[in-house]
């Protein structure tokens, strides 16, 4: 599903990622662990196409899609949450959610269904839907971030760090919203990061290690 | 204070009604200034530019209808279609060909390309147009004065500067909250003023949203200058004198406020025509003073918000 082949990266002039490779299968869950300053984070921004690659490629369903633009990625179904949830403070919770599916002009009913599966999953989405996006807790608005990744990632969902900084019983929530989405939509592809590995532990089937810019040998 | 006021009151009249005038088309530059910046991070000293070129276009078309014997209320057009030539063409150019090449480069280059533009841009003026001042007042003309009464006295003034200026000022106040709030594009706008990166993961395509701001506040500059062209001559150096006010006001309100930058143009506007008739020798200061001592109390500008807690 999503393909990173020898991917180097550099942040301003300094090497980030060497030689990355990754591979997360059709509906696979897989963690990708590793410190602060690995290079999680760019791995993810690179799948996403907000970073430009020196060297390598990335495929999206066996798609060479390395030059594409992240929002031609957003339009083939790839939903990314960042580390900070960055959502759109001045808007509304529902808002934030349908904007991306406005801007990929979706049809009314497919954006209903895509509304309504998102609900099913998070239902504290619901009662949060009319409150503006500035105003919510931390937890709150991770979860707010994935459902609006879920909108826009009908084949793969990238969540960066969701559980840094949430409070334990919000961390137990949002694990089993996870668990719940594989149940519901068993097709979508999961990539999550994460710092503690035994925290994803249950949650997924593969785990990548990355040190340094490097993916460590399993 | 009573014998003060009775000498001065129809100066102090005269400054409110044109300070009025005056702060309506620094808005147009300021909250174009303000929308650019928003959505590029870029400061562009440039800005100003499009604000006299604008207003020169307006007073060449403007001329070159009167010398077709039309009606002086077509140059009413001419400021129209000058704003729209000057930020279809302009606006469009600068983006594709300068400023697309120092997005997220240092502040320091930015601000010097951006002036190397500006330098560029006015000798461009001068080679066109002239050193000599150009005048063209047939729209403020054609629509006459009105007498404005103020206390015992009227003062006349002319319909353009007390209801053309400010009413479209308003209008684009209005106009734009509408256009920001409840229409996609405008949404779009808002969200990649928030957070390109977020915005662009979900589908939104910043380049051409980064375009289409810059046109349009290319095109807001040029109709404030267009819209100035009636009520001065046109001089070397007028882009200049919008840019500073322009930053001034920006500053003054809080980067991406639009209903702050139209209170801080009104605060700057004001405080400038007061200063240019009771005290002339402080009229290039009162604009500094004013943001300087807003910023001492609140950094942030008069409405500008702190950021949101993240976590």
């Amino acid at each position: 599903m999503l393909e990173l082949h020898n991917a180097s990266v550099d942040i301003a002039g300094v090497p980030v990622l060497r030689d990355v490779h990754l591979v997360v299968p059709p509906g696979g869950r897989v963690a990708l662990i590793g410190r602060n300053g690995a290079g999680k984070t760019t791995t993810l921004r690179t799948l996403m196409g907000l970073l430009p690659i020196r060297a390598g490629r990335v495929l999206i369903d066996g798609q060479e899609v390395t030059g594409l633009p992240a929002h031609r990625r957003a339009a083939l179904g790839i939903g990314y949450a960042p580390e900070e949830r960055r959502l759109f403070g001045s808007f509304s919770v529902r808002e934030n959610m349908l904007l991306p599916a406005e801007v990929l002009r979706l049809p009314s009913a497919e954006t209903a269904r895509r509304l309504d599966g998102v609900f099913t999953l998070l239902p504290e989405l619901k009662d949060l839907a009319p409150r503006r996006a500035a105003g919510l807790s931390g937890g709150q608005g991770k979860m707010v971030a994935l459902g609006r990744a879920l909108m826009v990632g009908t084949r793969a969902v990238l969540l960066d760090e969701p559980f840094q900084g949430l409070a334990p019983a919000l961390a137990l929530r949002y694990a089993e919203a996870l668990k719940r989405l594989h149940q519901a939509l068993p097709d979508v592809a999961i990539l999550i990061t994460e710092s503690n590995p035994e925290l994803l532990r249950p949650l997924v089937e593969r785990t990548f290690v990355i040190e340094r810019g490097e993916i460590a040998p399993a | 204070m009573g014998q003060w006021f009775a000498e001065n009151g129809l100066l102090i009249g005269l400054a409110l009604l044109d300070g009025l005038a005056y702060a309506a088309l620094v808005f147009m530059v300021a909250v174009g200034l303000n929308m650019v910046f928003g959505v590029l991070r870029i400061v562009n000293v440039a800005h100003g530019s499009l604000f006299a070129i604008g207003a020169y276009a307006a007073a060449s078309i403007g001329l070159f209808l009167a010398s077709l014997g039309l009606p002086p209320i077509a140059g009413f057009a001419a400021l129209l279609l000058a704003a729209a030539l000057v930020g279809g063409i302009l606006g469009p150019l600068i983006e594709r060909l300068v400023l697309r090449r120092i997005y997220g480069q240092e502040e320091v280059l930015q601000l010097l390309v951006t002036f190397a533009l500006f330098m560029i841009l006015e000798d461009v003026q001068k080679l066109i147009w002239g050193v000599q001042p150009i005048f063209q007042d047939a729209p403020m003309k054609a629509l006459g004065t009105v007498d404005v009464p103020f206390g015992e006295d009227v003062i006349p003034f002319t319909a353009y500067q007390l209801f053309v200026l400010p009413g479209v000022a308003l209008a684009t106040l209005a106009g734009l909250a509408w256009f920001l709030r409840r229409t996609l594009t405008g949404r779009v706008i808002v969200a990649v003023t928030t957070d390109k990166e977020a915005a662009m993961a979900m589908g939104i395509d910043a380049a051409k949203v980064t375009l289409l701001t810059f046109t349009f506040g290319a095109a807001l500059a040029a109709l404030g200058g267009a819209l100035a062209s009636p009520t001065t001559s046109l001089v070397p150096g007028i882009g200049a004198q919008t840019i500073v006010l322009s930053f001034a006001v920006v500053a003054t309100a809080g980067l991406g406020q639009i209903e702050g930058a139209a209170i801080s143009a009104l605060m700057i506007g004001l405080g400038r025509s007061i200063a240019v008739y009771l005290a002339p020798e402080f009229e290039v200061v009162v604009p500094y003073l004013i943001m300087v001592a807003v910023l001492l109390i609140r950094p942030q500008g008069l409405f500008g918000r702190l950021e949101t807690r993240r976590v």
